[in-house]
């Protein structure tokens, strides 16, 4: 007798994309349930205002039809990361030529952040929020990865297509901005 | 106000929050903070931020799962080319008219520049083009042993190197080719004129 999926063992995410592959549509099921959550809170931390459940689904869609070059070297929601951010960069892209002449500047990112407002009610939530908004786009994603994601530099760095080190000093420097931030307010 | 210099405990922070750190890292980095007032701050903020989590819809999962197409093993042989195949085509059949464009210009150049058989052509094979000729058109039995080595195009003759390697029949070509040349000096020698100065009187 096969035991059915609720009573069994917490299954790797390589398991479930065999069991996916080999016909299980459940396996999907869970996989999506698995780290869909993470991938809109990245979404939202990333400044992302709208269509924040059309762009998991995108990345989900997009992630499941190349899952043959997904080798598992970086972790699966690290991979799931890398796509969502390039779907990010694609709709930004996009907005900025319906935009045409109009350049894309900091403030802009800090306006669409700046659509959560009426979301986050209580005090600590809004200066938190207004402290990431004093960060670069670039600051604000590799530290939000760390920080609520727990992603290693090194996931980090593969997520935003960069290096470790460069990560790492997005970090610190993040983490000082946030700091003095937080004191001064 | 102090900053810790320690940036390898810095940057562990988030790990301990996360619980992903192992008993000997975790220890020193309690270590540390139990003596380190600027990475308790630090520590204070990262624990601010990550319980402040920005707000983000409720993912509807089978709404999810119902786009995703079903899964279609790749099949190597039915790949399209892609588009760097093409770009690689594309530099090999460069590379190949560049190296057939060049090595013409190379040829043509090198026949241009062959020196032609004026009156400074080496005066080994004029003496003996003369020799040949002075001797009335006899057939020398060691010109005809090796006639098989002669070169088949009139334009090889003035290329030859060893006048031996000539047959007959190339040999007279080549004389008559080099009676053509004006800046040859005359096989025959010539008449002697006799001049009578009067002192027989």
């Amino acid at each position: 007798m096969t035991p059915s999926p609720e009573s069994r063992p917490e299954e790797t995410d390589m398991e479930l994309i065999n069991r996916w592959k080999a016909g299980d549509s459940r396996a999907a099921t869970r996989l999506v349930g698995r780290h869909s959550q993470a991938l809109a809170r990245f979404a939202a931390s990333a400044g992302e205002r709208e269509g924040i459940e059309e762009l998991v689904q995108d990345t989900f869609v997009r992630a499941f039809a190349s899952l043959d070059s997904f080798r598992g070297d970086s972790s699966l929601r690290t991979w799931l990361f890398t796509i969502e951010r390039r779907l990010m960069l694609d709709r930004r892209r996009a907005e900025r030529r319906s935009r045409e002449t109009v350049p894309v500047q900091e403030s802009d990112h800090v306006s669409e952040y700046g659509a959560l407002d009426g979301l986050i009610a209580e005090e600590a939530q809004e200066r938190v929020r207004k402290s990431l908004d004093a960060l670069s786009p670039t600051q604000r994603e590799v530290f939000t990865l760390r920080v609520q994601q727990g992603l290693s530099y090194k996931e980090i760095a593969e997520v935003v297509g960069s290096t470790e080190g460069a990560a790492r000093v997005h970090y610190h420097n993040a983490i000082r901005t946030v700091k003095e931030f937080l004191r001064d307010v | 106000m102090y900053n810790c210099i320690d940036t390898e405990i810095q940057e562990m922070l988030p790990d301990l929050l996360h619980g992903s750190l192992d008993g000997h890292e975790r220890q020193r980095v309690e270590a540390h903070l139990a003596t380190c007032e600027s990475c308790r701050e630090d520590l204070d903020v990262i624990r601010t931020v990550k319980g402040a989590a920005v707000f983000a819809p409720a993912i509807d999962v089978d709404r999810v799962v119902r786009q995703i197409p079903p899964y279609r093993m790749i099949v190597p042989g039915v790949e399209q080319p892609t588009r760097t195949r093409i770009v690689s085509w594309l530099v090999a059949a460069a590379v190949v008219l560049a190296v057939v464009g060049g090595g013409s210009v190379l040829i043509s150049k090198q026949l241009k520049t062959t020196p032609a058989p004026v009156a400074s052509t080496p005066p080994e094979s004029v003496k003996v083009a003369n020799a040949t000729k002075t001797s009335n058109n006899s057939q020398s039995p060691t010109v005809t042993k090796i006639e098989s080595l002669a070169p088949a195009h009139p334009r090889a003759l003035a290329l030859a190197s060893d006048i031996d390697g000539l047959s007959d029949g190339n040999l007279v070509r080549l004389m008559n080719d080099m009676n053509r040349f004006d800046a040859l000096p005359a096989a025959e020698p010539e008449p002697v004129i006799a001049v009578d100065s009067g002192d027989s009187l």
